[in-house]
């Protein structure tokens, strides 16, 4: 790469075609030609959640009576049912309790595999690694039914525990991916040292190798939160009641109800599924991306 | 790079350097109790299910609750002389196609939106994530709400240009085009980041000099930027016929196959075959065969780049 040299030109030749007098037409056109994606990507990305938000703060009669975006009498009675729905109510502690478990279990499981693959030198390891990387490639849908009928076989139907371990084996061959390249970059001289002053593995592991890699453990945590969170097709499955149903289950639910579908309501318990994710990633999104680029970069 | 790096250090380093501070040797064993754990879940979780799915697709039981026979290659024959099958496989191609076109051409549109978007339209990249941070489910019902044909923005605004639209999601012919449109809906973010991450690679160098020569945006695009970019193309395009072959969760979130089985692909169809009709061996084939149609594809699209020399 010669990129210090290619920006010194970059400005001198777009400044010299710049400098060339323009129509105001041409300026225009080039306004239009950069603002008109961006305008159409920001429809794209938001009309759905607002159209979302706007019926979910509507009146049942409103949300026929008026098709516009804006309500004439902005209500939060949706919200209230929602909120006082027990489905919802057990479908949010149940997607609570698997979102952090399996996070917590990904971690717990990954973390220590990925310390091995990136540090230790051990007969197979490149087939080991390979081993734990490839099944990332199984699709969700050739794993569905045999894990069903496991659960059957097993009697592990209807447990979260089964939905945290489900998903944390699905979710472990991403972690260690992102971790071994994180670790890597992790210089060996540190540790040397904390050895040569007497630290224990799990010393090294606590005070040096975990807070050096937080974006990753970050990054990680957030990925198999999410995945816990959203995750549809594999709970459907392995649920049959609500006691132990998550938000997307329950919402699924809702909308399979017979009868006239309360728009308001259905539109008030996505938001609410929607939200509180959407807010914690904004926090933790400069982690992400850099867990995500730092560990891909490998 | 730096994996050369790594290497290199390490063959530099004295053996018993490295059995006591680079190896920080924790005795034999504390490898593979690490590396245990993680290579059991995957194995637990992943790697047998699907063994084991494959393999049972060669048994059937002869009737519901009586013990499963095996009985060969009986539940693929069935499948594929099963009409149910063969139009499944059709939607699917449309499905599948559909995605990919309406994807690539938009996640191409919005990169280069993104790329040219500099100071305060920045967040916007942020942004664009949020499709991706929500469930199939909260999208379908957004999408329900769109393209409801009493309360929906999308009719009500086609209403005001005087065309009367149609009542999208219980029309058989409309009903495929919504769930494409919310099935890229949910998959363009990672098309998107992956596009935007080839546009910053690429040397600004060759755009300046074809700047200079006078080609226009469009010729820019065409013959500059679009090549360059063939090494993610491939990879978005893998990527996106991974996820909607194999996807179930929008079709089964949105429709439930339905309008008249107008939205059944493959992924939906071996969903019925398992849990309405609980005839699971059968379902299992269906699984298989999506299974290996995935690999067939991804090679093919590998085939088609190395033959235009793209290294992805």
């Amino acid at each position: 790469m010669v990129a210090p040299l290619v920006d010194a030109t970059k400005g001198g030749v777009r400044g010299h075609l710049a400098g060339k007098p323009r129509s105001r037409m041409a300026k225009f056109g080039h306004r239009l030609l950069v603002g008109l994606p961006l305008f159409m990507l920001a429809v794209w990305t938001f009309i759905p959640f607002l159209v979302t938000l706007s019926v979910s703060i509507k009146t049942k009669v409103e949300t026929f009576a008026n098709l516009g975006l804006v309500p004439q009498q902005p209500t939060i009675n949706a919200y209230k049912e929602v909120f006082t729905d027990p489905s919802f109510l057990n479908a949010f502690v149940n997607s609570a309790i698997v979102g952090f478990g399996t996070a917590i279990l990904t971690i717990v499981i990954g973390l220590p595999a990925a310390y091995a693959f990136a540090r230790f030198k051990f007969r197979g390891r490149h087939l080991l690694l390979l081993f734990t990387l490839l099944p990332r490639l199984v699709p969700s849908i050739g794993i569905l039914v045999p894990i069903y009928r496991l659960a059957v076989a097993t009697n592990m139907l209807d447990k979260r525990i089964t939905l945290i371990i489900v998903y944390a084996g699905t979710l472990v061959p991403l972690a260690v991916w992102l971790m071994v390249g994180f670790f890597q970059q992790i210089p060996r001289e540190i540790e040397e040292a904390a050895d040569v002053d007497g630290a224990n593995l799990w010393d090294r592991l606590r005070y040096i190798v975990m807070p050096l890699a937080a974006p990753a453990l970050i990054t990680i945590a957030v990925l198999a939160f999410r995945e816990a969170w959203n995750e549809f097709t594999l709970v459907l499955v392995l649920t049959t009641n609500p006691t132990t149903r998550t938000l997307p289950f329950a919402l699924f639910k809702m909308g399979q109800s017979e009868g006239i579908t309360n728009f308001p309501a259905e539109a008030a318990f996505a938001i609410i599924t929607v939200l509180p994710f959407i807010l914690v990633y904004t926090r933790l999104e400069r982690y992400v991306v850099s867990g995500l680029t730092a560990g891909s970069s490998k | 790079m730096t994996a050369t790096q790594e290497q290199k250090k390490r063959r530099e380093q004295p053996k018993a350097r490295e059995r006591n501070g680079a190896q920080i040797g924790q005795g034999r064993a504390t490898p593979y109790l690490f590396s245990f754990p993680a290579i059991f879940a995957v194995s637990a979780i992943l790697a047998f299910p699907v063994l084991y799915g494959i393999w049972q697709s060669l048994y059937r039981a002869p009737e519901l609750g009586l013990p499963e026979e095996f009985v060969g290659g009986l539940n693929y024959s069935d499948m594929f002389s099963d009409p149910d099958f063969w139009s499944a496989l059709y939607r699917t191609g449309i499905f599948v196609g559909g995605c990919l076109i309406v994807g690539t051409s938009l996640g191409l549109l919005f990169s280069f939106a993104l790329y040219r978007s500099i100071g305060r339209l920045r967040w916007m990249r942020a942004a664009t994530l949020a499709p991706y941070l929500i469930s199939n489910v909260a999208a379908a019902v957004m999408f329900r709400l769109l393209f409801n044909s009493d309360l929906g923005l999308i009719n009500s605004v086609l209403g005001t240009v005087g065309i009367d639209g149609p009542a999208w999601l219980s029309s058989t012919t409309w009903a495929m085009s919504v769930v494409i449109f919310t099935q890229v809906w949910t998959d363009i973010p990672l098309t998107i980041l992956l596009l935007l991450g080839g546009l910053m690679t690429i040397d600004t160098s060759y755009l300046d000099a074809a700047l200079v020569d006078g080609a226009s945006a469009w010729q820019r695009a065409r013959y500059l930027t679009i090549p360059l970019l063939a090494p993610q193309l491939v990879i978005s395009t893998v990527w996106l016929s991974y996820s909607t072959l194999t996807g179930l969760g929008v079709v089964l979130a949105l429709t439930g196959g339905g309008p008249i089985g107008s939205t059944t692909t493959m992924a939906m169809e071996m969903y019925n075959v398992a849990f309405r009709a609980l005839k699971f061996n059968e379902a299992l084939a269906i699984a298989t065969f999506i299974l290996i149609l995935n690999a067939l594809l991804t090679l093919g699209y590998v085939r088609v780049a190395r033959r235009y020399e793209i290294e992805a």
